[in-house]
Order: structure tokens, then sequence, then C-alpha cells
């Protein structure tokens, strides 16, 4: 037979056979599985970077069983995604939606073809001038050239500049148990002090903010609640000498001035003076305590007159044992 | 110099343009970590959940909670940031007992026995609700990356606030001190989070 | 000690690259210099370093930090010496090494004073060395003593190799990750011959564009290190592939992952490289966009190198954010900017080439199967970075994985695959009408029999019927070509057909070596079509000596298993397989234990056979009961074999030489 008749046939055959052949296939496997579909749609949050239908994690299993739920009970599948998405933001999609932020790449790839074809197309009705002898590199081009190198220098350094400046902001984490000493507790506030007292017991530097807040408390009149945490940090062996006189100190005036146990009182504010016998703080208190409480006028007196010898009282401070002093040597009760 | 030549001169030129733009936009991402989101639940009502307890016992629904802050917290104890913040969240609990805030912890990817175990040995506290999250609905509505995390919410049921990574006690009270001043302290991150159980 | 072999190797290597430069920049004026000493000196001094970091794995020198933060001495062979690329400093060494070889092989072939474009190639690659055994000596130097030991690892270190000594007793060991299959110690070198490789035509695209001189000869020059580096890159991606599949738990060989991305467009930028630097040694058209493409290429390997490394995009590789990342930006910055900026300087001498006459031609196909490799590049380029781009200009975050690649790598392999068919037969300048249709039916008729045949068959899934139809098109072209000119020579000269067969590869080996990758391209996608499409899977919970039913095996899980091994403890679950009443295997799904390292590795059993894999994944194991992931991957080994014959047909075109330059793939008259 001829050429053409030939070729025809086999035309004809090809046909047939294509044919057939989109008739037979079906664009999706038989048994398509909507819930594999939208899982693989969705990355697991907890791994890197596998879909819910692929890790084998046992949170993508639960996410997957979510899903499975849903689409038994017959919730669209963007209905499904949009919930997820409500919980976990657009980082757990895999598949970036057509819309909104993403449309970029979706465009992207069709914009980029078309670009292409067009470059191809535009190239083709453009040629170049053909047997253009090549210039040779005259001296402004070679200016430009070390020019050029300069600039480079320059952006290559200014970028190291600018990277590691960035480098340098990662944030801190909160800071732990060890910067206690650090913080500002004015707006803090009491519920949040005992709590953060409560966590760190163990912890020696927490002496300071026990005794803030049992200052609080000892300021609006609360003795009782301030009362344990001054014992705490009074029966601390790695409380410092500055913090155990203080509370030991305030123990004694709130013995004195709360329960009238003056022989407590004194024994305490002692103890005080045990560790420090200078204690400006302790031999006021123990000269209040011994004159209020137990009528030691000459006891007072002596105290009194020690710690006006003593250059280092401040003057508000010492304004007040002159006046207190005025009062003791006069013989009468303390106001 | 031929058309085509000129337009392989601005090609060039703007791609050299682009590079150093695109340059700096990447060097300004040093310092940032690629892994965190910003929860979508902050300012939106809080997922309701009703759950029972690490037992078996009655447990409680979110929307009983209604007119409380609730701190919300999810641990487990193969997770050891939970571990460290544990005693803090205790102390918090029971310090703000009587103001009106509830805490709430779920165990996360974890079988509740050997949650309830792991409280029995680090202490619990008697205000603090501890629940189970089967199938994990709950953690999965709350968007929960990894533990440890914890979710404030206001009295009317909103989230307002999120600590990503292990809580202390300071933060904790900051916060729901915060909430309770009619504050949104939004979304802080103190650490990292771990997010698989180790076999 | 090796702490200061180590270092030395990297400054001499330094010194030996500022040389090379120096030296260069002599040549290209025209000034006599010896360019094979640096080049010598850098090679010396990269395997010194490279030697100083095997003894220090092998004989378990913990004074280096390096060793002590990654190597363990319950590490066995190979691994040990693999860990040298586990982690970050190390495998810069690797890198440094394989540049130095590449500059080494360069720099010989140099052709005496005259040669200025081989001087400036040689220059261009001791620009690029001196970068990175500078990132050795400054943010990454993998020789710094550790000062400041723990239990277990190193707590500080110091780059002064004479700094007082304190090394730990042990260290922690490479990734478990790293330890699970031998294939792990190999597939990291043989990818860095395909990264770095690709230097060696950016170096000479750089250098005839600096000298004004472009043309053909910077291609020729360099033509056997891009096929080279092609080779090995293929045969890394393959391997990377194969041993995610092994040993990762979740049965599959690519997830789109950035890292594997950052792997994939090197190769597409330098197959799309290889078919037009083709064009322009025939023809001497594609000037412009060979250099374009070239650098391109070299960009892209960086840029991969950069994204894996700085830890801006979180991935299975990454590594944690460090000093490295913004050294890696701006290199590949003045990378890009400078070779633009000369390309823009240049840009009147590279814009005068001929026009295709007719898109029916070979030429014509190169164009098209270009435009397709570059839009693929783009897509898996803007599919990676879109995120990052994304969040550092508004803050908001997406995320995109594989259903946005797939949507996209589909369609184009497709394309891609039919534009492999119509190449090979379409001859240079154009093709008289009548050839394409004598040479295109048979193929087109035997490519849609199969498709049907396998439809009624196997499976009517249109992504399966539609590779094997596209793939058996064109290995039927390829055949049929290779018959009819082994046909043509028959007639004329009276010998077997089989004898002119072997004529007409031997003619032109490169031709039919391209053909080779191109079937093996083919058998990639048909078996990936295949495992995508038609895998099945179950879990299931057995009790021992409880049986299931699954893809027409019977799995019977016999008992749970513990083993000890020197680096870490073992335990599974031993599972009879049969098959039509006959045991056909036993598969161990287990979970690796690492000391030190919370959590076990899941490692999954694979049992290969002709149909398909069968595969086993541990996920959970008590004293009662196993639970296991069971899947099928149909068709699985054709990817690997495709993968290999893919890089076979690249390294066999290395080997052999055509005999003649001939425009046309017509018969040579002439006997052999």
């Amino acid at each position: 037979m001829s050429e053409r008749v030939r070729n025809v046939l086999i035309v004809a055959v090809m046909a047939v056979m294509a044919i057939a052949l989109t008739l037979l296939v079906s664009t999706r496997p038989a048994d398509v599985d909507r819930v594999e579909e939208i899982g693989s749609r969705i990355k697991c949050p907890v791994c890197q970077g596998e879909s819910i239908a692929n890790s084998p994690s046992p949170m993508a299993e639960d996410m997957m069983d979510l899903v499975s739920e849903r689409v038994a009970a017959g919730v669209p599948d963007q209905e499904i995604i949009d919930e997820l998405l409500g919980s976990y933001t657009g980082a757990v999609l895999l598949d970036p939606p057509a819309s909104g932020s993403t449309l970029v790449l979706w465009l992207a790839p069709i914009a980029a073809l078309a670009v292409g074809v067009g470059v191809i197309w535009w190239w083709q009705r453009h040629p170049g001038a053909v047997g253009d002898p090549p210039a040779p590199p005259t001296e402004r081009s070679r200016t430009r050239l070390v020019v050029g190198g300069v600039v480079l220098i320059f952006a290559f350094a200014g970028i190291l500049v600018v990277a590691s400046n960035s480098l340098q902001d990662r944030p801190a984490p909160a800071s732990g148990a060890a910067d206690l000493a650090d913080q500002d507790l004015t707006e803090v506030s009491d519920e949040t002090m005992e709590a953060v007292v409560a966590a760190n017991a163990d912890n020696p530097q927490v002496n300071g903010m026990r005794l803030a807040l049992a200052e609080r408390y000892f300021d609006a009149g609360d003795y009782r609640s301030a009362f344990p945490h001054y014992l705490e940090v009074a029966e601390d062996p790695d409380a410092t000498a500055a913090e155990a006189i203080t509370a030991l100190v305030r123990l004694s005036w709130m013995a004195y001035d709360g329960n009238d146990e003056v022989e407590t009182a004194t024994r305490l504010v002692e103890e005080a003076l045990a560790i420090d016998p200078n204690s400006t703080v302790a031999l006021y208190v123990k000269a209040r305590v011994r004159w209020c409480g137990a009528g030691e006028t000459d006891e007072a007196v002596t105290i009194f007159e020690t710690l006006l010898a003593d250059p280092g009282v401040d003057p508000e401070t010492r304004a007040r044992i002159e006046s207190d002093l005025e009062l003791a040597r006069d013989g009468e009760g303390c106001p | 110099m031929s058309v085509t030549g000129q337009v392989l001169r601005w090609t060039g030129l703007a791609v050299v343009g682009a590079t150093v733009v695109l340059a700096v936009v990447l060097a300004s991402r040093f310092g940032t970590d690629p892994g965190l989101v910003d929860s979508p639940l902050l300012g939106e009502p809080a997922p309701e959940f009703a759950l029972a307890g690490l037992d078996g016992s009655e447990g409680v629904a979110l929307s009983q909670l209604r007119g409380e802050v609730v701190v919300l917290n999810f641990f487990a104890s193969w997770c050891l940031e939970c571990r460290e913040e544990h005693d803090d969240l205790v102390a918090a609990s029971e310090s703000f007992s009587d103001r009106d805030v509830t805490f709430v912890q779920i165990g996360y990817q974890e079988d509740p026995a050997e949650s309830f175990a792991y409280l029995e040995e680090a202490g619990r506290s008697a205000a603090t609700l501890y629940l189970a999250d089967p199938g994990s609905r709950t953690a999965i509505a709350y968007g929960v990356f990894g533990i440890p995390e914890t979710f404030f919410i206001d009295t009317e049921g909103t989230v307002v606030g999120k600590i990503i990574g292990e809580a202390n006690a300071l933060i904790l009270g900051a916060t729901i001190d915060a909430i309770i001043a009619g504050e949104r302290p939004g979304q802080q991150i103190t650490g990292d989070t771990r997010q698989q159980p180790d076999p | 000690m090796l702490a200061l072999l180590g270092t030395a190797g990297v400054i001499a290597a330094l010194i030996g690259s500022l040389l090379l430069v120096v030296r260069g920049m002599r040549l290209t004026r025209g000034m006599e210099a010896d360019l094979k000493s640096p080049a010598g000196l850098v090679l010396a001094g990269a395997l010194v370093a490279m030697a100083a970091m095997q003894i220090a794995l092998l004989s378990d020198d913990f004074s280096l930090a390096y060793v002590a933060n990654h190597h363990s001495v319950a590490t066995p062979f190979p691994f040990d010496a693999a860990t040298a690329w586990a982690a970050l400093e190390g495998s810069i060494v690797l890198w440094g090494l394989v540049l130095a070889v590449f500059t080494w092989m360069t720099a010989r072939r140099l052709g005496g004073g005259s040669d200025r474009l081989g001087a400036a190639a040689v220059m261009v690659m001791g620009g690029v060395a001196i970068f990175f055994f500078g990132l050795m000596i400054t943010v990454a130097n993998p020789f710094e003593v550790c000062v400041d030991a723990l239990d277990i690892g190193c707590a500080g270190s110091s780059a002064w190799p004479f700094a007082a000594v304190d090394a730990p007793a042990n260290g922690p060991g490479p990734n478990p990750l790293l330890q699970n299959h031998f294939l792990m110690a190999v597939h990291p070198p043989v990818l860095y011959v395909g990264y770095v490789g690709l230097t060696v035509p950016f170096a000479y695209a750089i250098g005839a564009l600096a000298l004004g001189t472009p043309g053909p000869e910077w291609l020729r020059r360099s033509h056997r290190s891009t096929l080279v580096a092609w080779s090995f890159l293929t045969l890394g991606i393959g391997l990377g592939g194969w041993w995610a599949y092994e040993v990762l738990s979740w049965g599959g060989y690519w997830a789109w992952d950035p890292v594997e991305n950052a792997s994939l467009m090197p190769w597409l930028a330098a197959t799309a490289f290889i078919h037009s630097g083709l064009v322009q040694r025939r023809r001497e058209m594609l000037q412009a966009w060979n250099f374009v493409l070239v650098i391109g290429a070299f960009a892209l390997t960086i840029l991969g190198t950069f994204l894996t490394r700085s830890g801006t995009i979180n991935s299975v590789h990454s590594f944690t954010q460090s000093a490295i990342g913004p050294a890696l930006l701006g290199f590949l910055v003045l990378v890009l900017v400078g070779s633009f900026t000369l390309f823009a300087m240049r840009s009147h001498l590279v814009a005068s080439s001929p026009r295709i006459e007719t898109f029916v031609s070979r030429e014509g196909t190169f164009l098209v199967n270009n435009l397709l490799l570059t839009v693929y590049a783009f897509v898996v380029l803007i599919g990676t970075t879109y995120p990052l781009l994304l969040e550092a200009f508004t803050g908001t975050q997406v995320g995109v994985g594989e259903p946005f690649f797939n949507r996209l790598a589909v369609p184009l392999s497709f394309m891609l695959l039919l534009t492999m068919g119509f190449g090979p037969i379409t001859p240079w300048r154009g093709a008289a009408p009548g050839l394409l249709w004598s040479r295109l039916r048979a193929p087109t008729v035997v490519a849609l029999a199969a498709g049907l045949l396998v439809a009624v068959t196997v499976t009517r899934v249109g992504w399966v019927i539609l590779a094997i139809v596209l793939g058996i098109f064109v290995i039927g072209v390829i055949v049929g070509l290779l018959l009819e000119l082994a046909a043509a020579r028959a007639s004329r000269s009276g010998r077997p057909l089989l004898v002119e067969v072997r004529t007409v590869i031997g003619n032109d080996p490169p031709f039919w070596a391209g053909q080779v990758s191109h079937i093996g391209v083919v058998l990639v996608a048909i078996g990936i079509a295949f495992a995508a499409n038609l895998p099945l899977h179950a879990d299931v919970e057995l009790a021992p000596g409880e049986s299931v039913e699954f893809a027409g095996y019977i799995l019977t899980y016999e008992a749970p298993f513990r083993r000890d091994e020197p680096n870490r403890a073992v335990e599974g679950a031993r599972v009879i397989v049969h098959r039509d009443d006959r045991r056909v295997g036993t598969l161990e799904p287990r979970a690796n234990f690492y000391p030190g390292v919370t959590g076990g590795i899941v490692t999954p059993a694979v049992m290969t056979r002709p149909d398909g894999d069968l595969y086993l994944t541990l996920r959970n194991l008590d004293t009662e009961t196993v639970e296991l992931g069971l899947d099928t991957s149909p068709m699985i080994w054709l990817v690997w074999l495709g993968g290999l014959t893919t890089a076979t047909g690249g390294f066999w075109s290395l080997s052999a030489r055509r005999r003649r330059q001939v425009i046309e793939p017509k018969p040579v008259l002439a006997d052999v």
C-alpha cells in the first residue's frame, strides 16, 4: 500500500489506542482516601516537616484520628483544614492556599514559564550584531572594575556587620531562680511573691525576696503573714548577716508589739546583736524594747548614748534617737 | 552595542540589585528562631473542653470556670522542663487559690496513669485540676507545638496570654497580676519546648 | 599535636590559595608565573588537614574539640571515619579537600605561560578556596583544642593549638541517625564532589568574562569537570534518597525538604547547562545564557550550603545557628554581585550569536529542555525560600511542602520526558518533516500499546499509565534510532546488524551515554509513579504467634528480640514472611538505642522483591504485643536502578571520546 495510506492507518491505530487509554484510566487511585489526602496537606507540628499522614509520631496519629472523625461526620475538607489552622496558624499547612500571601507561590511558576517563553521569542526576534569584534577593555572599564571591586568589598563587609548584629539579638530566656536578686519587685503582687518564694524555697537568693514580702506584710500591719517569712530567714544558715539581723529584729519587734512578749523580744534582739554588736537597728530596737516593754529606762539611755556616739548614724535616725534620749533621761515612759 | 547587549547589561545589573536587597533581608533573619509561631488563639475565645481527671475521677469543663482566671498548662512526666517548672506551678496555684484563679494542668501525649504516678512523686497542689486529654483533642485545639506551654484565659473566657517554654513563679504571677488588672500580656517565649516523648 | 598539624594544613592551603590568586594575576597580564606549585600546596595542605582529622577520629584523640563533641569511643568503623563530615566544621574540611583536588587538576592542565584563560580559571578557584579555608581558620575551625572538658564532650575550646588541653574521656558520638546505615558514610563525599565540581565551569566562565574572551573555549575546557560534577551529584542525590528510604521510618525517599531541594536545584541547573553547553559548542549559540546558567548553578550550591548550615530554615538536616551563616551569605552575595556585574560589563561581547533557524531542531528541543529545567529549578527555589522571605518581610508564617512541589514537579517532569523523546531524533539545524514522523510513529504505537497492556493487567491509575507511555516512548525512540542508524550502515556495509550497532555507538559514545542517562531518568519516573500511586498501608497490632494478611503476604509475629552492639542496644520484633504458602524471609523492624541519646531511632525492615518492597516499621513494642506499620513500595527498586543508570551515563560519557566531530548524527561512510 502507498505511503500515505499507511500513515493514515498508523495514525488511526494511534488514535484508537489513545482513546481507549483515556477511557480506561482514572485520574485518582481507586480508593482515594479523603483522610489521607487531607492529612498529606497538614504538617505535623511536632515533627520536622513531615505531614501528619506520613509521620509516625503519636501526635500525628492523634491528629489523623481527628481528621478521620471529621471526615466521617461529613465535614467538608476546607472546614477541617480551617479548624486546624485556627489552632496552629498557616505554618502547619504544607500546601499553601491559593490566596493572600501565598498567591504569589501559585502564580510564580506560571509567570516564570511565561517569562521564559517570552524571552525565547524576543531573543529570536532580535539577533545580535553578528561579527562585531569584541571591544578591548578600555581605561574606563578598568577603573570601573576597581571601583566595583571596592564597592563589593564594602557591601560584603556591610552585610557581615548587619548579620552579626542580628546574631546578638537572640532573645534571652526569662530569668530563672538565679536572677532573683535582680528583680524589680515594685509591680509584683503579694500572691506572685508568695509563689516565687514558695517555689524557690531551696535557693538562698530568695531571702531577699522573702524579706521584701515580709516587709510588705509588716508595713501593712499583717504580722501574722510576715512572721513565717522572717522566721525562715532567721533560721536559714545560708542567710547573710544583714538578712539575719533584719529578720531577727523584726521578729523581736513583732514579739513585743504584737504579743507583749518582752523576754522573747529581748532574746531575739540579742541574737541579732550577737551577729553584729554594732548594728544600729538592732541596738535601737533593743533600747525601745527594754524601755517600753521592761521599763528599763537607764538601759535605754545607755544604748541611746552609744548610738549617738556612732558617727555613721544618719540624721533622721539621729534626730529620733535624740528625742527618745531626752524623754528617757527625763524618766518618762516611751511614746 | 546591540539591543540584545543592552538588555543583557540591564538584566545583569537587575540581578545584582535584587541580590543585595534579598541578602539584607536574609541577614536580618539571623537572630530569630524559625520554629516559633504566634498563637492564633490570642484574643479569641478559648476552645472549650470537658475532661476527666487523670485518675478517672470527675473532671471539669472549661465553661464551668467562667468568671475565673484560668491558667492552662500542658505537661508530661517525660518533659524535663515541665519537671523544672512543676514546683513553681504548685506554688503559684496555692498562692493564688483565693483570688479566683484556677490552675488546670493537662497531661500531654502520655498515659494518664503515668502522669498521675508522676504527680504522686512530684507533688501536687490541692487547688489545681489535673486532667487527662484522650486523643490529644484539647492539645490540638489549643495548637500545642510542644511542652511546656501555658495558656492564660481571662474571666470572660478569652485567651489573653501564652508562655512557651518553662515558666517560673515570677512570670506566672506577673502574668496573672496583669490579667487581673485587665491587661492582655500576649505571648512570651521563655525557652525550648519538647515535642516527642522518649520511646 | 594533631590540632597543630591540622591548623598548619589549613594555613598552608590558605597560603597556596592566596598565591594562586596573586600569581594568576601575573599570568593574565602576560608575565610568567608558576601556578602548579601553589595548587600543589593547596592540595597538600587540604590533605594534611583531612589526615589530621581522620587520625584524631580513628585514634580517639579527644583533645580536638570537634572529636570531643562528635565522636565516641564506641563508634564503629566506618562511622568513626565518617564523623569527619557528620557535623559542620568537619564537613567544611571535606569541602576544602575536594576543592583542592579540583583546583590541582585544573592547574595541571594549564597550557604554559600563554594560557590566560586557564590561569584566570585557576585564579577564581583560588579565590573560592581562600573563602573556604578562611572559614576554617575563623568561624568554623575544626581543629580547636578542648580546654574545658565535661564528662562527655567539650564545654569550651580554643583556636590556639598550643592552648592547655583538657580533653574528656569520651564524646557523645555522631547523631544516631548518622550511624544507622553505611550509606551515611558515603553519601556526603559523593555529594560534595558534585557540588564542588561545579566550581570548575564557573571558574572558567568567570575567567572568560574577565578576560573578555567568550566563545566555546571555556566550555570545552570545563566540560569534563561539569560531567564529573553532574554524575556525582546524580549519584549523591540517589544515595540520599535511598538512605532516607532505608533508614528513616516514613517509607519515603524524597520529602522536598530544604536540604534535599538544595541538592536538586544545582542538579537541575547543571543538567540544563550540559544541554545548552552542547548547543554552544556545536552552533556557537546561547553564549549569554550559558554564562547565566553556570553562575546560577554555582550560586545554587553556595545557597544550598547557606540554607542548610545557617539555621534559617528548619529541616531534618538543620545544623544549629552558627556564625557560618553570615559568612556564607556574604560569599553568596559576593559571587552573585561580582559575577553579574562582570556579565553586565561584558554583555556586548556575549550578545552576538546566531539564532536558531527553526524550533523543530536539536537546538529547539534543547531550548525547550532548558526552559523546563530552569522553571523547575525556579519553582523549587521559590518554594524553599518563600516561607523565609515572607516571614522576613511581613512576619506571617506559611508552610510550603510536598503538595506544592508535587503539583508542579509532576507536570514538569512529564513534559521533560516528552522532550527527551523528541530531542535525540531531531537533527541539528532542522528536521525534514518526514524524518521525524518516521522516527516517531513506531515508538508511539509501542508506547500506547504498553500503556494499554499495563492498564488492563496491572493498574488503571492515570499517572502510572502516563509514566509508562512516556517512558516506553522515550526508550522506544532511542532504540529505534539506534536500529535505524545501524540498519543503514548494515545495508551499505553488508555486515550484521549487531556489529553495526556497536559501530554506531562507538562512533559517538557521548551521545549514547547521554541516552543511557535518559533511560535512567525514565526508570526513575516509572518507579516513582508506581511507588507513589500504588502503595498499600496498614497498621496492625500482633501478639506473639499471631499472623496477619497484607498485600498478598502472610506476616507472622514470632517474638521480640534484643541484642547489644558496641555502640547501641537494639530492640525489635521478628516477623516471618510467607507468600503463596512459601516462606520468603524474615524481617526485623527495630529501634536502636544509643547511650546518652534519649529515645530510640526506629529503623524499618525492608524486603526487596521484583514487584516492589515490603516495608515494616516498629511503632510500639511491649511484653504483650507489637504495633507495626506495614507498607508496600511497588517497583521502588526501579528508582534506585534508574538513579544508578543516570549516573552511569554521565560516567560513561567521561570515559569515551567522540571519534569525530560531526554536526549531524548521520552514518559515516568510512570504514571503522
